[in-house]
């Protein structure tokens, strides 16, 4: 059993070598267009997503859903057929379909860019100069299509198993020497390859199910099946979701059991503008890691530093701007297939997003225009947080001014949120053990066993100075002394056992 | 027998010293996790040692400075603590302690009862308004948990009908406490206040009686409530280890070693909160109290007996003693022991990063599917 992927740009010949390669084998062909043909019958918003992801840089919650929802249809479907029999899909990345299925051929095809333009020219109507143009400009957006989509460069050639160039090579030539390849032992399914096939199948009928069902398509979900147990897992502030769970996934097929999780916390990061690139993204994410924590992002923008453009604002007076004004920075400025609009900047949310998604520490995501009160009013009834992190804020104001107004802001969240509230800079410091915690730990841990041998070995005296003779005399001496002291010792123990107690992660 | 050095200070020897340290463990264990309860675990536990009653109490109130300050300068970085509302509970408290020191005058008592052995007068007097008090708030505590049983709540709320009831009385002036987010009457601020300061004046116990006392009286959320009396426990630690000092009461050595265990036991219990859920914390919390109390009450029939009022051979003083501190030891081993397995199966939990919240099986179907796919 084997499934053969060809990928290849526009009018490259794939569906002419899937076709080849059928007829030598006699195993059925399926292609991108039939698929994205079933999902259009389904509800999903391909010529949307297409639209959206080519022209925004980032993604509006809403694309994020629609594009977990197409990958979860091509994959059930993919998985589906394949598990029928062996396999021909031909797409623009279909190599990069079933992820990890040792099964599967991927096949990578290229042909000369004269051939392709007169193809094109052909099967368009068009000058060759306009097709030309056209090819260039629909090569970019596949590669950026590729690019949203799976998140890796579709041409990157780790991703191939063989990879044709039709420049010297006939399409039948080519075919022969993918009938052979496919039949070698290298490319024929295992008992692992097909366990994961299983797995990727049910995971993605889960996702499918979940996200059509009108009781849980709202909700950040993230899927992961393995063996027969579907394992869903949801943020804190959305754990009335977990009751309809079961419901939705209740007949699912080759399903035995179903755990419904929480992420144990939330964690809140407002910060101004996000990049999963940041040192502060690195960080947040290695505590979520360590706390079983969700990330509920804010994208929160200072009054009077509003996206230029949008009616209301640029008013310093009028901060309730309210959810449409700030949505639209979230909808990726395309709102259907008929009537794209003009992408506007997200901030970084949606590649911040989709990075937590990746390793499933999503927890949701607002944009909020104004100060604390907008964050206080967005987040009521999402529920407790362990922590909220201000990170990068007002950074189009100097040095001393954004650390003024940053403290600031935080003061009045930790007020009214009841929560430990952190900037960026402190994170480290307070929750995380580097290379200065270490150094610390070692220094107090040095100086208390130092203050403990000294006392220790010299308990004559320091008992005289306690209550003895000395103490008699010096009796202020002595009170003062200990008063200042013991907190001393307990500030540098402390520290000791807090850092200690930090390395096995108890903090 | 130990050797007693300049001031009452006791020889430490290898193995006591290892002691201390473990009442320091099993005293920071609880007071991290319920908020209170390292005195009434340790002093006694230093006297069976053989250190003096005021040398125990002293050395403990001066630890109990060093970690309160400490453990307050987290809470407020956490934002747990309101100092407008511990400026007055400070100020009214120290009234209360006044009142609470006049009282205990009276029954020729003075005003500590860590276990010092005084006037059997005083130690009846003190020992009822223990059991009664410290009764009525375990019994609350379980009733509210019962109660949300009752109603089949996830989590079970302190109840807030006391502080909902004096909320509605609304006597003037009425004080905003912004941290804390609720407003007091000043009346019902004093009344509470005074009769605080009298009960840690009285019973030596104040997180006991302050904490419960903030979140069901004056409607505070419990980890503001902790926070705020940590707080108050800074400024009342630091007069007792300065006065206690200054007479030369305070073995330092004790203090050390009590850190020593303390404050990996304190990160321990404070870490069992945030990850052992609120109802099991305060079923803990409200058991550990019932066994002290419980303890406490063994201890009342040799009282009335010294006062002439029951007909008991002084013989039995031992045994009514003997149990009596038992139960003690009991009530803050096995609670230590108890949050400890908490603290290790939630860690162990944790190191899973995610809970399982629901789990749904259809036995066979993956049998079925297996084969269809092979």
């Amino acid at each position: 059993m084997t499934i053969v992927m060809i990928s290849s740009m526009y009018q490259s010949g794939r569906e002419e070598l899937a076709q080849a390669l059928a007829r030598k084998t006699g195993w059925p062909v399926l292609s991108r267009e039939e698929l994205v043909d079933e999902a259009r019958k389904l509800g999903i918003k391909i010529g949307r997503l297409e639209v959206a992801m080519i022209k925004t840089p980032g993604l509006s919650e809403k694309l994020v859903r629609e594009k977990e929802l197409y990958l979860a249809f091509l994959t059930a479907t993919l998985c589906e057929k394949a598990r029928q029999g062996n396999l021909i899909y031909h797409g623009r990345a279909g190599h990069l379909l079933l992820p990890g299925v040792s099964h599967r051929l991927r096949v990578g095809l290229t042909a000369p860019r004269e051939n392709r333009i007169k193809r094109t020219a052909q099967a368009l109507n068009l000058t060759p100069d306009k097709a030309e143009t056209y090819l260039a400009q629909l090569d970019e957006d596949v590669g950026k299509w590729i690019r949203y989509i799976h998140r890796v460069d579709g041409r990157d050639p780790n991703h191939f198993d063989l990879f044709f160039n039709l420049e010297n090579m006939g399409l039948s030539n080519a075919a022969g020497i993918l009938c052979a390849t496919a039949e070698l032992p290298d490319f024929q399914a295992t008992p692992a390859s097909l366990k994961l096939l299983n797995d990727l199948n049910l995971s993605a009928q889960a996702k499918l199910r979940l996200a059509l069902d009108e009781r849980t398509l709202q909700a950040d979900l993230q899927v992961h099946a393995d063996n027969g147990v579907v394992t869903v897992t949801y943020p804190p502030n959305q754990d009335q979701v977990s009751q309809y769970i079961p419901q939705v996934l209740a007949e699912l097929p080759g399903c035995r059991e179903i755990q419904c999780t929480m992420a144990e916390t939330n964690i809140l990061w407002v910060q101004e503008r996000f990049e999963p690139e940041s040192g502060n993204f690195g960080q947040i994410i290695r505590l979520a890691q360590r706390w079983g924590a969700a990330v509920e992002l804010m994208r929160l923008i200072p009054p009077g530093e509003a996206p230029a453009g949008v009616e209301g604002l640029n008013s310093e007076s009028d901060y309730s701007y309210g959810r449409r004004d700030c949505a639209l920075a979230d909808d990726g400025g395309v709102q259907d297939d008929d009537d794209p609009q003009t992408a506007t900047d997200d901030g970084g949310l949606g590649r911040t997003e989709e990075e937590l998604v990746d390793i499933g520490r999503f927890g949701g995501r607002h944009t909020v225009c104004g100060g604390y009160d907008k964050i206080l009013e967005r987040v009521q009834g999402s529920g407790r947080y362990t922590l909220v992190v201000i990170g990068d804020m007002f950074m189009s104001k100097g040095h001393s001014a954004r650390t003024r107004q940053t403290r600031e802001l935080a003061l009045n969240i930790r007020d009214r949120l009841k929560a430990p509230v952190i900037t960026a800079d402190e994170l480290k410091s307070h929750f995380l053990f580097g290379k200065r915690q270490a150094a610390t730990l070692l220094g107090y841990l040095a100086l208390s066993i130092l203050i403990y041998v000294l006392v220790f070995t010299n308990q004559k005296p320091v008992l005289d100075f306690l209550g003895g003779p000395f103490h008699q005399n010096f009796k202020v001496v002595a009170a003062v002394t200990v008063t200042l002291f013991s907190p001393l010792l307990a500030y540098v123990f402390g520290t000791v056992s807090e850092l200690a107690l930090k390395i096995i992660n108890v903090d | 027998m130990h050797e007693l050095f300049a001031g009452n200070f006791i020889d430490i020897s290898l193995a006591s010293a290892l002691q201390v340290v473990l009442l320091g463990f099993i005293g920071g264990i609880l007071s991290g996790f319920i908020g209170s309860g390292g005195a009434f675990f340790m002093t006694p536990g230093m006297m069976n040692l053989g250190v003096d009653g005021v040398i125990a109490v002293a050395s403990n109130i001066t630890h109990k400075f060093g970690k309160a300050l400490v453990g307050s300068r987290k809470h407020a970085a956490a934002g747990n603590v309101d100092k407008k509302l511990a400026a007055f509970m400070l100020g009214t408290a120290l009234i209360g302690v006044q009142i609470a020191v006049w009282i205990n005058s009276y029954f020729k008592g003075g005003g500590d009862s860590h276990g010092v052995d005084q006037g059997a007068g005083a130690n009846l007097y003190i020992s009822l308004v223990f059991a009664v008090i410290l009764s009525a708030v375990a019994v609350s505590m379980l009733r509210d948990i019962l109660k949300s049983k009752g109603n089949g709540e996830a989590v079970a709320g302190p109840s807030m009908k006391i502080a909902e009831y004096l909320s509605r009385l609304n006597l003037p002036p009425v004080i905003h406490f912004s941290v804390a987010d609720t407003k007091v009457s000043l009346w019902v601020l004093m009344v509470v206040g005074v009769a605080t300061g009298y009960l840690a004046g009285t019973i030596g116990v104040g997180g006991f009686i302050g904490v419960p006392a903030m979140i069901y009286v004056f409607g505070v959320p419990t980890a503001v409530a902790t926070g705020t009396e940590l707080f108050l426990a800074v400024f009342m630690g630091g007069y007792g280890a300065l006065s206690y000092a200054y007479l030369g009461f305070v073995d330092l050595r004790l203090t050390m070693l009590l850190y020593l265990g303390s404050l990996v036991g304190i990160h321990l219990g404070v870490y069992g909160v945030k990850v052992v859920n609120e109802k099991y914390i305060r079923v803990v919390t409200s058991l550990i109290i019932l066994l002290c109390v419980f303890s406490r009450v063994i201890a009342i029939p040799v009282y009335l007996r010294q006062l002439g009022y029951m007909n008991m051979d002084a013989g039995w003083d031992v045994y009514f003693n003997t149990t009596s501190k038992f139960f003690l030891f009991a009530s803050g081993i096995s609670g230590a022991l108890v949050i400890l397995m908490q603290v290790v199966r939630a860690y162990r939990q944790r190191r899973q990063i995610q809970k399982t919240l629901l789990v749904i099986r259809k036995p066979g179907l993956i049998s079925t599917e297996s084969a269809k796919a092979a």
